[in-house]
Protein backbone atom coordinates (compact mmCIF):
# COMPACT_ATOMS: atom_id res chain seq x y z
CA UNK A 1 0.00 0.00 0.00
CA UNK A 2 2.78 2.26 0.70
CA UNK A 3 3.97 4.92 -1.87
CA UNK A 4 7.59 5.76 -1.78
CA UNK A 5 6.87 9.73 -1.80
CA UNK A 6 10.69 10.47 -1.17
CA UNK A 7 12.18 11.80 -4.19
CA UNK A 8 9.44 13.87 -6.15
CA UNK A 9 9.67 17.21 -7.00
CA UNK A 10 7.69 20.03 -5.45
CA UNK A 11 6.05 21.18 -8.32
CA UNK A 12 4.47 17.16 -8.41
CA UNK A 13 3.96 17.65 -4.82
CA UNK A 14 1.88 20.36 -5.54
CA UNK A 15 0.08 18.67 -8.14
CA UNK A 16 -0.64 15.56 -5.79
CA UNK A 17 -2.16 17.79 -3.13
CA UNK A 18 -4.87 19.47 -6.37
CA UNK A 19 -5.75 16.12 -7.43
CA UNK A 20 -5.26 13.45 -4.98
CA UNK A 21 -8.05 13.20 -2.31
CA UNK A 22 -7.30 11.55 1.31
CA UNK A 23 -9.74 10.39 4.17
CA UNK A 24 -10.98 8.19 5.99
CA UNK A 25 -13.40 5.08 5.91
CA UNK A 26 -14.89 6.31 8.61
CA UNK A 27 -15.80 10.00 7.09
CA UNK A 28 -16.99 8.70 3.61
CA UNK A 29 -19.46 5.93 5.61
CA UNK A 30 -20.58 8.80 7.20
CA UNK A 31 -20.93 11.29 3.85
CA UNK A 32 -22.69 8.42 2.60
CA UNK A 33 -25.09 7.58 5.42
CA UNK A 34 -25.73 11.67 5.98
CA UNK A 35 -26.75 12.07 2.47
CA UNK A 36 -29.30 8.93 2.54
CA UNK A 37 -31.10 9.54 5.70
CA UNK A 38 -34.47 7.84 4.97
CA UNK A 39 -36.68 9.01 7.37
CA UNK A 40 -39.47 6.68 8.81
CA UNK A 41 -43.23 7.59 7.66
CA UNK A 42 -44.43 7.71 11.67
CA UNK A 43 -46.56 10.55 12.19
CA UNK A 44 -48.78 10.93 15.27
CA UNK A 45 -50.33 14.04 15.24
CA UNK A 46 -50.64 17.55 13.79
CA UNK A 47 -46.69 17.83 13.36
CA UNK A 48 -46.94 15.28 10.60
CA UNK A 49 -49.23 17.35 8.37
CA UNK A 50 -45.55 19.50 8.27
CA UNK A 51 -43.63 16.86 7.69
CA UNK A 52 -46.00 15.69 4.80
CA UNK A 53 -45.49 18.92 3.81
CA UNK A 54 -41.55 18.99 3.44
CA UNK A 55 -41.76 15.88 1.49
CA UNK A 56 -44.02 17.89 -0.86
CA UNK A 57 -43.20 19.98 -3.84
CA UNK A 58 -42.26 23.19 -2.09
CA UNK A 59 -39.95 21.88 0.12
CA UNK A 60 -39.33 19.02 -1.22
CA UNK A 61 -36.82 16.50 1.15
CA UNK A 62 -35.53 14.31 -2.15
CA UNK A 63 -33.02 17.55 -2.29
CA UNK A 64 -31.04 15.76 0.67
CA UNK A 65 -31.74 12.14 -0.07
CA UNK A 66 -34.31 11.48 2.52
CA UNK A 67 -37.18 9.43 1.05
CA UNK A 68 -40.09 8.08 3.86
CA UNK A 69 -40.13 4.57 3.61
CA UNK A 70 -42.97 2.77 5.00
CA UNK A 71 -41.07 0.14 6.72
CA UNK A 72 -39.20 0.66 9.77
CA UNK A 73 -37.09 -2.04 8.71
CA UNK A 74 -35.55 0.33 5.78
CA UNK A 75 -35.60 3.21 7.83
CA UNK A 76 -32.24 4.98 9.01
CA UNK A 77 -34.02 8.02 10.85
CA UNK A 78 -36.98 7.86 13.69
CA UNK A 79 -39.10 11.28 12.97
CA UNK A 80 -41.17 11.34 16.29
CA UNK A 81 -43.94 13.93 14.41
CA UNK A 82 -46.64 14.95 17.26
CA UNK A 83 -48.38 14.15 20.97
CA UNK A 84 -46.67 10.42 22.24
CA UNK A 85 -49.27 9.17 24.71
CA UNK A 86 -48.44 6.62 27.14
CA UNK A 87 -50.26 4.35 25.19
CA UNK A 88 -48.24 5.04 22.15
CA UNK A 89 -45.14 4.58 24.17
CA UNK A 90 -44.43 0.66 24.48
CA UNK A 91 -45.10 1.03 20.43
CA UNK A 92 -42.91 3.74 19.43
CA UNK A 93 -39.98 1.87 21.62
CA UNK A 94 -41.01 -1.30 19.33
CA UNK A 95 -40.57 0.24 16.34
CA UNK A 96 -37.41 1.84 17.14
CA UNK A 97 -36.22 -1.21 18.07
CA UNK A 98 -37.01 -2.76 14.56
CA UNK A 99 -34.87 -0.81 12.90
CA UNK A 100 -31.52 -1.30 11.68
CA UNK A 101 -28.25 0.21 12.82
CA UNK A 102 -27.39 2.98 12.52
CA UNK A 103 -30.33 4.75 13.60
CA UNK A 104 -31.18 8.14 14.58
CA UNK A 105 -34.23 9.96 16.27
CA UNK A 106 -35.46 13.41 15.53
CA UNK A 107 -37.96 14.91 18.52
CA UNK A 108 -40.10 17.05 16.25
CA UNK A 109 -42.08 19.64 17.92
CA UNK A 110 -42.95 20.68 21.13
CA UNK A 111 -44.95 17.15 22.22
CA UNK A 112 -42.52 14.86 21.34
CA UNK A 113 -39.46 17.83 22.68
CA UNK A 114 -41.00 18.00 26.26
CA UNK A 115 -44.96 17.26 25.57
CA UNK A 116 -46.07 20.84 24.61
CA UNK A 117 -49.45 22.20 25.17
CA UNK A 118 -50.09 18.45 26.93
CA UNK A 119 -47.22 19.15 29.59
CA UNK A 120 -49.99 19.09 32.54
CA UNK A 121 -51.78 15.88 31.00
CA UNK A 122 -52.12 12.69 32.75
CA UNK A 123 -51.47 11.01 29.83
CA UNK A 124 -49.12 12.76 27.54
CA UNK A 125 -45.36 11.29 27.66
CA UNK A 126 -43.11 14.70 28.37
CA UNK A 127 -40.77 13.99 26.25
CA UNK A 128 -39.93 11.11 23.87
CA UNK A 129 -36.30 11.00 25.28
CA UNK A 130 -37.85 8.73 28.04
CA UNK A 131 -38.08 6.31 25.96
CA UNK A 132 -35.48 6.20 22.95
CA UNK A 133 -32.22 8.37 22.19
CA UNK A 134 -33.21 11.41 20.97
CA UNK A 135 -30.69 13.21 18.46
CA UNK A 136 -32.26 16.33 17.24
CA UNK A 137 -35.04 18.46 19.20
CA UNK A 138 -37.07 20.78 16.64
CA UNK A 139 -38.76 22.95 18.87
CA UNK A 140 -42.49 24.88 17.55
CA UNK A 141 -45.95 24.07 17.49
CA UNK A 142 -45.34 22.63 14.89
CA UNK A 143 -42.32 23.92 13.80
CA UNK A 144 -42.71 24.45 9.78
CA UNK A 145 -41.20 22.61 7.16
CA UNK A 146 -38.59 24.81 6.83
CA UNK A 147 -37.77 24.11 10.27
CA UNK A 148 -37.56 20.52 9.94
CA UNK A 149 -35.27 20.68 6.88
CA UNK A 150 -33.27 22.78 9.22
CA UNK A 151 -33.04 20.08 11.98
CA UNK A 152 -32.41 16.87 9.25
CA UNK A 153 -29.20 19.51 8.33
CA UNK A 154 -28.60 19.52 12.38
CA UNK A 155 -28.51 15.58 12.23
CA UNK A 156 -26.37 15.32 8.91
CA UNK A 157 -23.99 17.70 10.60
CA UNK A 158 -23.94 15.59 14.06
CA UNK A 159 -22.94 12.87 11.93
CA UNK A 160 -20.10 13.70 9.86
CA UNK A 161 -18.78 15.41 12.87
CA UNK A 162 -19.01 12.53 15.09
CA UNK A 163 -17.15 10.35 12.41
CA UNK A 164 -14.29 13.57 11.62
CA UNK A 165 -13.56 13.84 14.97
CA UNK A 166 -14.54 10.35 17.14
CA UNK A 167 -16.06 12.71 19.70
CA UNK A 168 -19.78 11.96 20.50
CA UNK A 169 -21.94 15.04 20.42
CA UNK A 170 -23.78 14.54 23.56
CA UNK A 171 -27.17 16.06 24.75
CA UNK A 172 -25.95 16.66 28.23
CA UNK B 1 -49.24 4.54 -26.87
CA UNK B 2 -52.36 7.33 -26.50
CA UNK B 3 -51.00 7.45 -22.54
CA UNK B 4 -47.49 7.86 -23.45
CA UNK B 5 -48.68 10.58 -25.46
CA UNK B 6 -50.56 12.30 -23.02
CA UNK B 7 -47.91 11.97 -19.94
CA UNK B 8 -45.38 13.38 -22.30
CA UNK B 9 -47.89 16.39 -23.12
CA UNK B 10 -47.92 17.01 -19.13
CA UNK B 11 -44.00 16.26 -18.63
CA UNK B 12 -43.42 19.19 -21.85
CA UNK B 13 -46.15 21.80 -20.53
CA UNK B 14 -44.52 21.90 -17.03
CA UNK B 15 -41.13 21.88 -18.02
CA UNK B 16 -41.19 25.49 -19.25
CA UNK B 17 -43.31 26.71 -15.96
CA UNK B 18 -41.56 28.17 -13.07
CA UNK B 19 -40.20 26.02 -10.61
CA UNK B 20 -42.20 25.47 -7.44
CA UNK B 21 -39.12 24.37 -4.98
CA UNK B 22 -37.84 26.80 -2.69
CA UNK B 23 -34.38 26.32 -2.25
CA UNK B 24 -34.16 26.46 1.48
CA UNK B 25 -30.84 26.15 2.90
CA UNK B 26 -28.99 27.82 0.33
CA UNK B 27 -31.79 30.95 0.02
CA UNK B 28 -33.80 32.07 3.22
CA UNK B 29 -37.30 31.57 3.26
CA UNK B 30 -38.95 34.65 3.32
CA UNK B 31 -41.93 34.21 5.81
CA UNK B 32 -45.53 35.90 6.26
CA UNK B 33 -45.22 39.23 8.37
CA UNK B 34 -47.55 37.72 11.00
CA UNK B 35 -45.46 34.60 11.28
CA UNK B 36 -44.96 33.47 14.37
CA UNK B 37 -41.41 32.68 15.50
CA UNK B 38 -39.65 33.01 18.72
CA UNK B 39 -39.66 35.89 20.67
CA UNK B 40 -37.66 38.75 20.91
CA UNK B 41 -37.95 40.85 24.16
CA UNK B 42 -36.91 44.71 25.17
CA UNK B 43 -36.22 44.67 28.86
CA UNK B 44 -36.66 48.84 28.80
CA UNK B 45 -40.03 48.21 27.77
CA UNK B 46 -40.55 45.46 30.42
CA UNK B 47 -42.89 46.91 32.80
CA UNK B 48 -43.15 43.48 35.03
CA UNK B 49 -46.90 43.75 35.09
CA UNK B 50 -46.53 39.20 34.81
CA UNK B 51 -49.40 39.81 32.40
CA UNK B 52 -47.59 37.36 29.83
CA UNK B 53 -46.56 34.99 32.55
CA UNK B 54 -49.93 34.87 33.44
CA UNK B 55 -52.01 34.11 30.36
CA UNK B 56 -49.10 31.58 29.29
CA UNK B 57 -50.94 28.40 28.55
CA UNK B 58 -47.91 26.38 29.56
CA UNK B 59 -46.43 28.38 31.91
CA UNK B 60 -43.05 28.57 30.10
CA UNK B 61 -42.89 32.29 30.61
CA UNK B 62 -41.04 32.93 34.49
CA UNK B 63 -39.84 36.35 34.87
CA UNK B 64 -38.30 38.45 38.62
CA UNK B 65 -38.22 42.48 38.88
CA UNK B 66 -37.48 44.60 41.59
CA UNK B 67 -38.83 48.14 42.39
CA UNK B 68 -37.19 51.30 40.59
CA UNK B 69 -34.99 52.84 43.05
CA UNK B 70 -36.03 56.02 41.84
CA UNK B 71 -39.54 56.06 39.81
CA UNK B 72 -43.04 53.97 40.42
CA UNK B 73 -42.80 51.13 38.73
CA UNK B 74 -40.63 48.03 38.09
CA UNK B 75 -37.39 46.88 36.77
CA UNK B 76 -36.69 43.57 35.19
CA UNK B 77 -33.86 41.05 36.37
CA UNK B 78 -34.94 37.96 34.63
CA UNK B 79 -36.87 36.60 32.20
CA UNK B 80 -37.10 32.95 30.89
CA UNK B 81 -38.80 31.14 28.43
CA UNK B 82 -38.94 27.44 28.33
CA UNK B 83 -39.19 27.41 24.53
CA UNK B 84 -39.39 23.30 24.85
CA UNK B 85 -42.90 23.79 25.62
CA UNK B 86 -43.83 26.99 24.17
CA UNK B 87 -46.29 26.77 21.29
CA UNK B 88 -46.10 29.93 20.47
CA UNK B 89 -49.37 30.81 20.88
CA UNK B 90 -48.49 34.54 20.56
CA UNK B 91 -50.95 34.93 23.65
CA UNK B 92 -48.01 36.88 25.48
CA UNK B 93 -47.45 39.10 22.88
CA UNK B 94 -51.05 40.13 22.35
CA UNK B 95 -51.35 40.40 25.82
CA UNK B 96 -47.84 42.92 26.62
CA UNK B 97 -49.02 46.33 27.39
CA UNK B 98 -45.58 47.73 26.50
CA UNK B 99 -44.74 45.60 23.51
CA UNK B 100 -41.91 44.53 25.15
CA UNK B 101 -42.24 41.29 23.79
CA UNK B 102 -42.87 40.73 20.20
CA UNK B 103 -42.23 37.90 17.75
CA UNK B 104 -40.06 37.30 15.49
CA UNK B 105 -38.94 35.17 12.14
CA UNK B 106 -36.92 33.19 13.65
CA UNK B 107 -37.37 29.55 13.49
CA UNK B 108 -33.66 27.93 13.14
CA UNK B 109 -33.73 26.26 16.45
CA UNK B 110 -33.38 22.89 16.30
CA UNK B 111 -30.67 21.26 19.17
CA UNK B 112 -28.64 19.00 19.87
CA UNK B 113 -29.79 19.08 23.35
CA UNK B 114 -33.41 20.33 25.21
CA UNK B 115 -31.06 22.30 27.86
CA UNK B 116 -30.48 24.96 24.34
CA UNK B 117 -34.06 25.20 24.70
CA UNK B 118 -34.50 27.23 27.55
CA UNK B 119 -34.31 30.97 26.75
CA UNK B 120 -33.02 33.73 28.80
CA UNK B 121 -33.04 37.27 28.88
CA UNK B 122 -30.27 38.02 27.00
CA UNK B 123 -30.68 35.57 24.25
CA UNK B 124 -34.23 36.58 23.96
CA UNK B 125 -32.82 40.52 23.72
CA UNK B 126 -29.91 39.25 21.25
CA UNK B 127 -32.65 37.69 18.65
CA UNK B 128 -33.88 41.24 17.29
CA UNK B 129 -34.23 40.31 13.24
CA UNK B 130 -37.33 39.64 11.52
CA UNK B 131 -39.33 41.30 14.15
CA UNK B 132 -42.78 41.12 13.25
CA UNK B 133 -43.65 44.60 11.57
CA UNK B 134 -46.97 45.69 13.22
CA UNK B 135 -44.63 45.42 16.63
CA UNK B 136 -41.36 46.94 14.98
CA UNK B 137 -41.12 50.26 17.17
CA UNK B 138 -37.41 50.73 15.39
CA UNK B 139 -39.13 50.65 12.09
CA UNK B 140 -42.09 52.94 12.60
CA UNK B 141 -39.86 55.16 13.83
CA UNK B 142 -42.14 55.71 16.79
CA UNK B 143 -41.03 54.72 20.22
CA UNK B 144 -44.31 53.83 22.54
CA UNK B 145 -44.36 54.98 26.46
Amino acid sequence: MDINLEGIRLTEEEELKRNVFTTTLDQVKAWARSHSLWPMTFGLACCAIEMMGTGGAHYDLDRFGSFFRASPRQSDVMIVAGTVTKKMGPLLRRLYDQMPEPKWVIAMGSCATAGGPYVKSYSVIKGVDQIVPVDVYIPGCPPNPAALIYGIHKLQEKIRYEAKTGKRVTNR
Amino acid sequence: MMGLIKGMGVTLKTMTKKKVTHKYPDEPIPMPDRFRGIQHLDPDQCIVCNQCARVCPTDCISLTGHKHPEKRGKVLDTFDINFEICILCDLCTEVCPTEAIVMTHQFELASYSRDDLYKNLEWLHQNNSGIRSENNVNARGVKKK
